[in-house]
């Protein structure tokens, strides 16, 4: 093993957090869940609001069921949050891309490791209107909806199902296959207490049962839209250790490549997995670390294809082999590795990658209380598609 | 064509794309092409992604409106309003025959689920969605359109 290309690896730590519950719809405006998980996640810190000198997020993807987009309303972005608090940070700084979280870990990481804030706060809102959650009244097809709307091809779920009807054609891969990955990841996501789905596991027969929603992406095979709101501080590892609770150690982080303009809306599976081969390699030489290493791999899951996707792109299995892997044991104790150990979004809810990001925080600082894993010392977390999403490694211990 | 007095989306023209849907209007499939190198692009590009030359120009010719399905979607539920009473629909991603990985997301009509498969052949038809408006979707080759 090399050293990591990253010189600022493990020099930056999270040192608290926060995670409102995560609901289908909320009673009161998403900003004042944020204010207040963002106060909780600070106290956790063992720090308070006036020393707290940058705020970031990424906040795309805001859903305001067909209506116009209000700051604080359908999504909470830093500049609104700074401003409510009434405070004059030295570093505000949004991610306008996608892999929203693993975006905001690196502009968090880079701030604190030029100095550019000693404490950063990073927080991501997640709103679910009323009425459904994709439908788009639209009349006219202007732009990229020139080449789609025209054609009936409209929203995430058809785009997801394009590259996985074309693996499960290719090899032979049926939604009983995925009914394990979807069940366990409901299994463990019953088991979070701030959980939509708390108390609320699968069995295969529910999920085989699931409504089509386009072949073959049925809804048991999406996140839940909700309403939620996570938040963790960011400093360094120096500051770090005066602080109350065990720091986690960022070791370094990938993002794919540039979203292709690609007004088609279609990502062919070799270009996914492929791309996201290339991403892996470069996390692999900015951390250092080895895909060995990796104790907790938490795979992004909004749409449970991803699952197989980043199994295949990380290395864990050759192309196609990912429902074979999972049934030789790939995901239970001993023969396998907790990858959907946080329930993922499929067992939390549309959280777009705060799940995973979390459980790598909660086993490697060990406050995973009843839920807690024996050793886990390497934690991955991806979010998005392995083609244009992002990877980040934590350590619980520095070099 | 419509669900409930609701209109499908109809495309709106800008000055990249002018000349396609004047095409579809007569029932040509056109695809932009480089002047320089030949590659085609779709949809139409401000760079040319075969020469990656600035300062290329292109045309648009016309194509065989042949190609293979490479993937398929059968849409059961209508996230654009218009599309109610169509449900449930077929879309594929269609590779056209003039050029690897020359992909078009299409509504295929005239077919059911089970008659999809990855490689079957299709040619283009056109829709009139409104007046001097069509819209380019396929059928299965040899096969009629049952509509």
């Amino acid at each position: 093993m090399t050293g990591p290309r990253f010189t600022g690896s493990r020099q930056v730590a999270i040192v608290g957090y926060a995670h409102s519950m995560v609901e289908r719809h909320i009673d009161r405006p998403l900003g004042l869940l944020a204010i207040e998980t963002v106060a909780q996640a600070i106290t956790d810190a063992g720090l308070t609001l006036d020393q707290i000198d940058g705020f970031t997020t990424g906040s795309l993807f805001p859903s305001s069921g067909g209506r116009g987009v209000v700051d604080g309303e359908h999504m909470v972005t830093s500049d609104w949050l700074v401003e409510q608090l009434g405070v004059h940070p030295r570093w505000i700084c949004g991610f306008q891309g996608i892999g929203q979280v693993v975006g905001a870990v690196s502009l968090a990481a880079s701030a604190i490791a030029t100095g550019a804030a000693d404490y950063v706060v990073l927080h991501r809102a997640l709103y679910n209107p009323p009425g459904r959650y994709h439908e788009n009244p639209m009349t006219t097809a202007e732009g990229e909806a020139q080449w789609r709307a025209p054609q009936g091809y409209w929203g995430p779920i058809s785009e997801i199902a394009l590259p996985y009807m074309e693996y499960m054609q290719r090899y032979g891969v049926t939604r009983e296959d995925m009914a394990t990955v979807v069940v366990e990841s409901r299994r463990a996501g019953s088991a979070i207490p701030w959980s939509v789905w708390h108390d609320k596991p699968l069995t295969v027969d529910e999920y085989l049962g699931a409504r089509m929603i386009s072949d073959p992406i049925s809804m048991l095979d999406c996140d839940m839209p909700v309403s939620g709101v996570a938040a963790f501080v960011f400093t360094t590892a120096d500051r770090a250790a005066d602080l109350p609770h065990r720091p986690v150690y960022l070791a370094g982080f990938a993002q794919g490549r540039a979203r292709p303009r690609n007004g088609i809306g279609f990502w062919d599976l070799d270009s996914i997995i492929d791309s996201g081969a290339q991403l892996a390699d470069n996390l692999w030489r900015n951390s250092g670390l080895t895909l060995a290493d990796v104790d907790l791999p938490q795979l992004y899951d909004g749409f449970s294809p991803f699952i197989y996707f980043w199994m295949e792109a990380l290395g864990y299995c050759p192309k196609g082999e990912a429902s074979r892997f999972v049934a030789d044991g790939g995901l239970r104790p001993g023969t396998g590795k907790p990858f959907l150990s946080s329930g993922g979004a499929i067992g939390n809810g549309r959280m777009h990658g705060i799940p995973q990001m979390l459980e790598c925080y909660l086993q490697l600082s060990r406050r995973a209380g009843e839920r807690q894993l024996d050793g886990m010392e390497v934690g991955l977390m991806t979010q998005a598609t392995p083609n244009f999403g992002g990877a980040a490694l934590y350590t619980a211990s520095k070099p | 064509m419509t669900a409930a007095g609701v209109s499908k989306p109809v495309p709106v023209a800008d000055e990249v794309s002018e000349e396609f849907w004047k095409a579809a209007a007569s029932h040509v499939l056109a695809i932009q092409r480089c002047d320089e190198c030949g590659w085609f692009s779709y949809p139409p590009s401000l760079t040319c992604r075969g020469c990656r030359l600035p300062g290329r120009s292109f045309h648009y010719e016309p194509v065989s409106g042949r190609g293979r399905v490479k993937t398929w979607t059968v849409v059961r539920e209508a996230f654009l309003p218009s599309w109610k009473d169509e449900i449930p629909y077929l879309v594929a991603v269609v590779e056209l025959d003039e050029q690897e990985g020359l992909y078009l997301t299409a509504q295929i009509v005239g077919a059911r689920p089970g008659d999809m498969a990855i490689g079957a052949p299709v040619e283009v038809v056109f829709e009139d969605l409104a007046e001097g408006i069509s819209v380019p979707h396929f059928r299965l080759a040899g096969k009629r359109m049952g509509r």
